[in-house]
């Protein structure tokens, strides 16, 4: 398929999904798992970061409408766009990306993605909680909710991985 | 010149992300400190059809508010029960009417914490002194009922529930109109005894029982049980009757409990009994 289409189609689905499912469950604890960074991170290599931080922009203004968060997700989203690039560099294997291939754990192996997809939420999850919160003295409550949704976070995007990535043609 | 112009790429980009982290944050500040401003809110047409389908999907889900709603709606309709009530003037009052003073006030509560397998059961409901909830008052369930206030907090009361050994609730059966005492065994909890029975009343298998209303703390004939069987007790003139409770105390989450309006002047009444004696 198309990649401009495929991807159209994975930001509707993310950003509902987002909004209709993920930010509806009831867990409590300070825990508000986010999905759709995973769409920011599935972005082909070659996307320029202009383009990138747009469609972040866009997916982030999205989940906003539903969220009731006015901008925070949009925020939060461009922050990891921008940063997307220097975290790929920092876990490139060593002969560099191969641009053809989606930077997905069933291309480039399960180690390399938890690690690039944990560095991603935890900035992600710190820049959205510390925006929320934003103050110094609700540091602990920034600082657990971080963590304990960057965990539930994590297992989803693995979850998401195992089950719909199989075969690197699926959407 | 070439590192120039990659300079400049990399501030571009940082400028776009500078710019649209203005835009971002900006809009989330502004909405913050100046609330229903927004563009970004879910009143927006698409995402509120969105959500509200989300909502009939999920609405299975939030079945106990509406449950509670609708207790809240029955208690005002029970008071307009004639149970409910005592007559003023008994030969003028003949039919239900305005003539009928309330007597038994019910507050819906839920329970929040319970146990029926322990000798002796007590359970959390989540009305307290708050509610007007009081020491000794009664609590039933839409079948019948289940125990009696034992001790109140703010918010919360400990019920003295049926499955206690020492519960004592004074009973009869429909029929017959001879009367006893509820006591539990300790054993099942679907089934307490009715004691003090002697064995020359007749009583029939199925036949209901009911609270007498001694105390005060149920009205009279608020349902218990039906007569499950039957058995002499050795060595006493008497019948041990088992009863099987109408409430399954095992499944309680829904409870009304009583207030009397009356028990002040019932209990004052009855202090003079033991001088008469």
């Amino acid at each position: 398929m198309n990649y401009l289409v495929k991807n159209i189609l994975r930001l509707l689905i993310f950003v509902l999904a987002q909004g209709l499912i993920f930010g509806q469950l009831p867990f409590g604890y300070g825990i508000h798992p986010m999905i759709y960074p995973l769409f920011i991170l599935m972005l082909p290599f070659d996307t320029r970061p202009v383009v990138l931080m747009l469609l972040a922009f866009i997916a982030g203004v999205g989940v906003d409408f539903f969220m009731n968060t006015f901008g925070l997700h949009a925020s939060a989203s461009v922050f990891i766009a921008y940063i997307r690039p220097g975290i790929f560099r920092q876990f490139a294997p060593r002969d560099g990306y191969d641009i053809l291939k989606e930077p997905i754990a069933k291309d480039w192996g399960y180690p390399w993605f938890i690690k690039v997809s944990a560095l991603t939420i935890l900035l992600h999850h710190f820049w959205f909680f510390g925006l929320e919160y934003f103050k110094w003295s609700a540091w602990q409550e920034i600082l657990t909710s971080t963590f304990l949704s960057s965990i539930i976070t994590l297992t989803i995007f693995i979850l998401i991985q195992v089950l719909f990535f199989k075969k690197s043609k699926n959407v | 010149m070439l590192k120039f112009i990659a300079f400049f790429r990399r501030f571009r980009v940082f400028l776009v992300f500078l710019i649209l982290q203005i835009a971002a944050l900006s809009s989330y500040f502004t909405v913050m400190s100046f609330p229903r401003t927004a563009f970004f809110n879910s009143s927006t047409a698409v995402t509120g059809t969105l959500l509200s389908w989300e909502r009939d999907i999920v609405k299975y889900l939030y079945l106990d508010e509406a449950n509670e709603k609708l207790q809240a709606e029955n208690v005002l309709l029970e008071k307009r029960i004639a149970d409910n009530f005592i007559s003023i003037d008994t030969n003028t009052a003949l039919i239900n009417d305005t003539l009928r003073r309330l007597s038994f006030e019910r507050t819906p509560a839920t329970v929040i914490n319970s146990s029926h397998t322990h000798a002796n059961n007590y359970f959390t409901i989540n009305a307290g002194s708050d509610k007007g909830i009081e020491r000794k008052m009664g609590v039933v369930s839409s079948n019948g009922i289940v125990g009696i206030v034992y001790d109140v907090s703010e918010n919360f009361a400990i019920v003295k529930s049926v499955l206690t050994t020492d519960i004592n609730i004074s009973a009869f059966i429909n029929k017959s109109n001879a009367h006893g005492l509820i006591k539990y065994e300790g054993t099942n909890p679907r089934r307490v005894n009715l004691t003090g029975f002697s064995n020359d009343i007749e009583v029939e298998i199925g036949s209901k029982v009911l609270a007498r209303g001694s105390g005060g703390y149920f009205p009279p004939g608020e349902p218990i049980g039906i007569v499950e069987k039957i058995e002499p007790v050795e060595g006493q003139p008497r019948w041990n009757i088992i009863v099987r409770l109408n409430q399954d105390m095992r499944k309680l989450r829904y409870v009304y409990v009583i207030k009397n309006i009356h028990k002040l002047e019932l209990e004052t009444l009855e202090k003079k009994i033991p001088e008469l004696q």
